[in-house]
């Protein structure tokens, strides 16, 4: 356990760390490029350059190991000014168009020039001039003029893709970044090369020039796009959500996400959102109040429950809510209600097992592990299978769905909907419009909360239980499931309520006090 | 005086084949070699305080001695890239002697304890690979390579590895990237090649005449060799004499030899008329003597140092007053704007400004101030890169601008050479 002191603080480090990795732990700030905590050290880009008290050359952190009682600083003259000059030399020929580049914001070259205050590069003779706008894949675009070279998307894709596709081609100040011939960029991870970018040379197609980075706010949240879970920063404003960054998690996700995940938050906004309950009855359709019709909802509940008993009530359940809500949709059902009728709409189960070896996982719901606890709680069993059995039996009055945030993961919904045809009443809960309601003589749609709206806890693959809390408010109106629970029991709810406590204390108490149902 | 040890028999017929070669007592030294303990060949080598010929000067006795000892297979390298422009001494080594090359190598190879060995060959030598390639043939058909060499057990596989025209391959870790396969760029230190260098493994890299003189040290014994040089600087080396002199050549004087000697009486001193205005005393990455220092230095590794430049490769350009320093010191930046491998952002970006702020007093769009940033610019390059090319690069520029300032003033303010009188941009109108 060595000793060494950062820029005159003393502090102890593990055997074997480096100088940045020490930096990083103290929480130093420290300028850097091409070193990143998820890769290989490249060492190249020399902008991490620190004064050791006894060496003549100021020396690189990132690739320097501690050792007992080493003086380091980064704020020493000579440690600034070789900065200094190594920003120079990123800067000569660099187009500084930042009011026009994408990054600008979120740029590394930006906040060091800022700090250093060369707004202008010392180069007169003219800047190498290299391509622009190179299209690298599906969703990446690359300007070579931008790029400073410190390779970190090409370890990405050598590392931790483990696809190859990028490489450094020429040499000296005619290198640039590109891919092989017939090779493009085009794996599920190629967006994290994006993240990666210290600058603004590789540019996502689906966020670039859709909003000034500044505009944006970010919150966290949990990915819902499979089961692993990936711990994702929401950047959001009011015109909705923008773009999903992954957040650095050991545990989950380490410093990526898929290309995949990224998607998710497209059926988010507004545009794909159901915005009103919506009534349809023999064909025709009225909007009204998501609350309302909760309430409608359990009068019609009440009154098919004294005629029918409790077991005419179904209710479909998808992987796609949190721990919470499901909890409090099992008491209505399993106590209150007095039904067993609850079936597991199961999805893709034949890719279910599907692992990429990285994080993309074949089972595309946030919370399979979190439903299937809450099922085996109250001894619920059924599938689609039973469901179809009782539809045509004749056994359910009204069916009460909680359909699937994410319907694209849901192939069959259509084909779902027709055998739902003959039940004389379904209320369908979704946050988005669903796909082919019209199929139906007869359906209520009350809108709920999505991931980004609520809170709650999912479980992920591997059993672990992680919190949403709420990023932004989209569909004001909709309701959470606990809330749509507790409507449909008649009680009344403070609509407004941004955290429903009550479905925490239900979750807790369902799972941990009431022992089985 | 030329003092001939390595060369002896270099222009003798056939010594390039086995049979002449063996004639003149070839492989001897092996066989020698093949009966010691290798640890006590490795401290021989210490003892005769060879030092690498490639271009650092770096103890080769002790280099070999870092290995470490876990077992794992060791490489050992023999750099025959030999790219540093004004050096050609290598490329005479493996025309006239492969088999004394191959002898070191195999000696070498037996001292460090090494089954695999190859040489790195510099692109263009496609004559010299031709070569080394026979007498590689002939080694193995003489059993001097391959199982059980010569009867001692010791087992040994060497191969000729060609390269493709980058500079930066003669660095030992861009060698070793490009035989690895990858693109020729040198890797980060530490760790040092010989704890993770070709392929993860220990490896030793040396320069093609170091490796030729261990068969000096094992044939005389270390303290024969040092009896050729100066204390720190022992044994003979060879000097790849160029620019203006009456004889280039390659020429072998024992080091600490006097520079000005080296032209005067093995180059035939300069052409009739000319004044020595500079030399270039090693290779194109050490900085310029002007003439004074010239008459002063000595060729070894101390005075070179002493007087801020470097021994280097021992590459000798000598400069005479018909040529204009701007005008060189263009040619240098182009070729190493052009060969760096572009990894560092001081050099990738360093070597492409300097050659642009030469070029622009060249064209006549200097400025006075250009020529304090040639000097500073060079300066920032130093120290702050992976390998070492960054500071060849910025060694040359640094001590053109401060030897010879006044050219390059010349032509800012005047707009052409001082010593040509034209400057390009006219010449194009």
């Amino acid at each position: 356990m060595p000793k060494c002191t950062i820029n005159g603080k003393e502090i102890e480090v593990k055997d074997g760390t480096t100088i940045m990795e020490a930096f990083y732990q103290k929480e130093v700030p420290i300028a850097h490029y091409c070193y990143h905590p998820g890769l290989s050290i490249a060492g190249v880009c020399r902008l991490c350059m620190v004064e050791i008290e006894g060496m003549p050359r100021t020396q690189i952190a990132c690739n320097t190991k501690i050792t007992e009682g080493m003086k380091i600083s980064n704020v020493s003259d000579k440690a600034k000014d070789s900065v200094k000059w190594a920003l120079d030399f990123h800067l000569i020929n660099h187009p500084l168009d930042c009011p026009i580049c994408d990054q600008a914001g979120e740029c590394g070259l930006q906040e060091q020039y800022m700090h250093f205050g060369k707004y202008e590069p010392e180069m007169g003779q003219g800047k190498v001039k290299k391509r622009k706008v190179v299209d690298l894949g599906e969703r990446v675009v690359l300007d070579t003029e931008r790029c400073i070279l410190c390779s970190r998307c090409v370890r990405f894709t050598d590392e931790v893709s483990k696809t190859n596709e990028l490489g450094i081609f020429n040499r000296g100040d005619r290198s640039e970044v590109g891919t092989f011939q017939d090779k493009p960029l085009n794996n599920n991870y190629s967006v994290n090369t994006v993240d990666i970018c210290p600058v603004g040379a590789l540019t996502a197609k689906d966020f670039r020039f859709k909003q000034r980075v500044w505009l944006l706010k970010n919150r966290e949240s949990i990915c819902t796009g499979c089961s692993t879970g990936c711990n994702v920063n929401v950047y959001f404003n009011k015109g909705g959500v923008y773009r999903l960054k992954p957040k650095y998690n050991s545990d989950v996700n380490g410093h990526w996400m898929c290309d995949k995940g990224r998607d998710t938050y497209k059926h988010l906004n507004v545009e794909a959102r159901l915005t009103k309950g919506k009534k349809t009855e023999e064909g025709k359709t009225t909007e009204c109040d998501a609350g309302e019709l909760a309430k409608q909802t359990a009068q019609l509940i009440e009154k098919i429950k004294k005629e029918g008993g409790g077991d005419s009530i179904g209710l479909i359940v998808t992987a796609q809510y949190s721990n919470e809500e499901y909890a409090a949709m099992f008491e209505l059902f399993k106590i209150k209600l007095g039904s067993n009728n609850v079936f597991y709409w199961i999805n893709n189960q034949k890719t279910f097992e599907a692992f990429d070896g990285l994080l993309y996982r074949g089972d595309k719901n946030p919370n399979t592990k979190g439903l299937l606890r809450a099922l085996s709680k109250c001894k619920f069993d059924q599938t689609w299978d039973k469901l179809e059995e009782k539809i045509k039996a004749k056994q359910l009055k009204i069916v009460v769905v909680l359909g699937p945030e994410n319907q694209e993961v849901y192939p069959d919904i259509s084909e779902k909907l027709k055998l739902l045809n003959s039940v004389d009443n379904v209320v369908w809960l979704t946050t988005n419009q669903v796909l082919g309601t019209e199929l139906l003589k007869s359906c209520w749609q009350i809108p709920v909360k999505s991931t980004i709206e609520k809170s709650g806890t999912y479980i992920n693959f591997k059993g672990l239980e992680q919190k949403i809390k709420p990023v932004t408010n989209i569909v004001s109106g909709a309701l959470t499931l606990t809330e749509a629970a507790a409507l449909f029991a008649g009680d009344e709810i403070p609509f407004d309520s941004k955290t429903p406590v009550k479905g925490e204390r239900v979750w807790n108490e369902f799972f941990h006090h009431r022992g089985d149902l | 005086m030329e003092v001939k040890h390595l060369t002896e028999h270099y222009d003798k017929d056939g010594y390039a084949t086995i049979k002449g070669y063996q004639k003149l007592g070839g492989y001897e030294n092996l066989k020698k070699a093949l009966k010691m303990k290798p640890l006590d060949i490795i401290n021989e080598v210490k003892a005769s305080g060879l030092r690498g010929r490639g271009g650092a000067g770096f103890p080769t006795g002790v280099k070999w001695g870092f290995l470490p000892n876990n077992g794992e297979p060791r490489y050992l390298l023999c750099n025959a890239d030999e790219g540093e422009p004004g050096t050609y001494k290598d490329r005479l080594m493996m025309e006239r002697a492969p088999h004394q090359l191959i002898e070191g190598m195999i000696i070498s190879a037996f001292a460090i304890g090494s089954p695999k060995s190859y040489i790195y060959i510099r692109g263009e030598y496609f004559y010299p690979k031709s070569i080394v390639e026979k007498a590689l043939r002939e080694a193995y058909d003489n059993g001097l390579l391959g199982k059980n060499i010569l009867g001692s057990g010791f087992n040994h596989d060497m191969d000729i590895y060609s390269g493709a025209g980058a500079y930066i391959c003669g660095e030992e870790t861009g060698m070793i990237s490009s035989l690895e396969g990858k693109k020729g760029q040198p890797k980060l230190k530490p760790p040092f090649p010989a704890i993770q260098g070709y392929l993860g493994k220990p490896t030793i890299v040396n320069n093609v005449e170091t490796l030729a003189a261990v068969t000096l040290v094992i044939r005389d014994g270390a303290a024969a060799f040092r009896k050729q040089g100066t204390e720190k600087s022992p044994g003979t080396k060879l000097f790849s004499l160029s620019g203006n002199v009456v004889k280039p050549g390659n020429y072998e004087v024992p080091l600490g030899y006097k520079l000005i000697d080296l032209i005067n009486i093995e180059g035939g001193g300069l052409k009739p008329g000319r004044k020595l205005k500079a030399v270039i005393p090693g290779g194109s990455s050490a900085k310029i003597l002007n003439k004074e220092e010239s008459e002063k230095a000595t060729l070894d590794y101390e005075c070179l140092a002493q007087m801020d430049t470097m021994l280097g490769s021992g590459a000798v350009i000598v400069i005479d007053d018909t040529n204009c320093m701007v005008d060189l010191l263009g040619v240098l930046m182009h070729f190493y704007h052009h060969e760096s491998c572009g990894q560092c952002t001081p050099c990738r970006e360093g070597t492409g400004w300097l050659e642009k702020l030469v070029n622009g007093i060249k064209s006549g769009q200097g400025k006075l101030q250009d020529i304090d940033l040639i000097e500073t610019v060079a300066r920032n390059m130093c120290g702050r890169t992976i390998c070492a090319l960054s500071d060849a690069a910025a060694f040359p520029a640094m001590s053109f601008v401060l030897k010879f300032r006044d050219e390059f003033e010349f032509f800012v303010r005047e707009g052409r050479s001082k010593i040509k009188g034209t400057s390009y941009a006219k010449m194009h109108h």
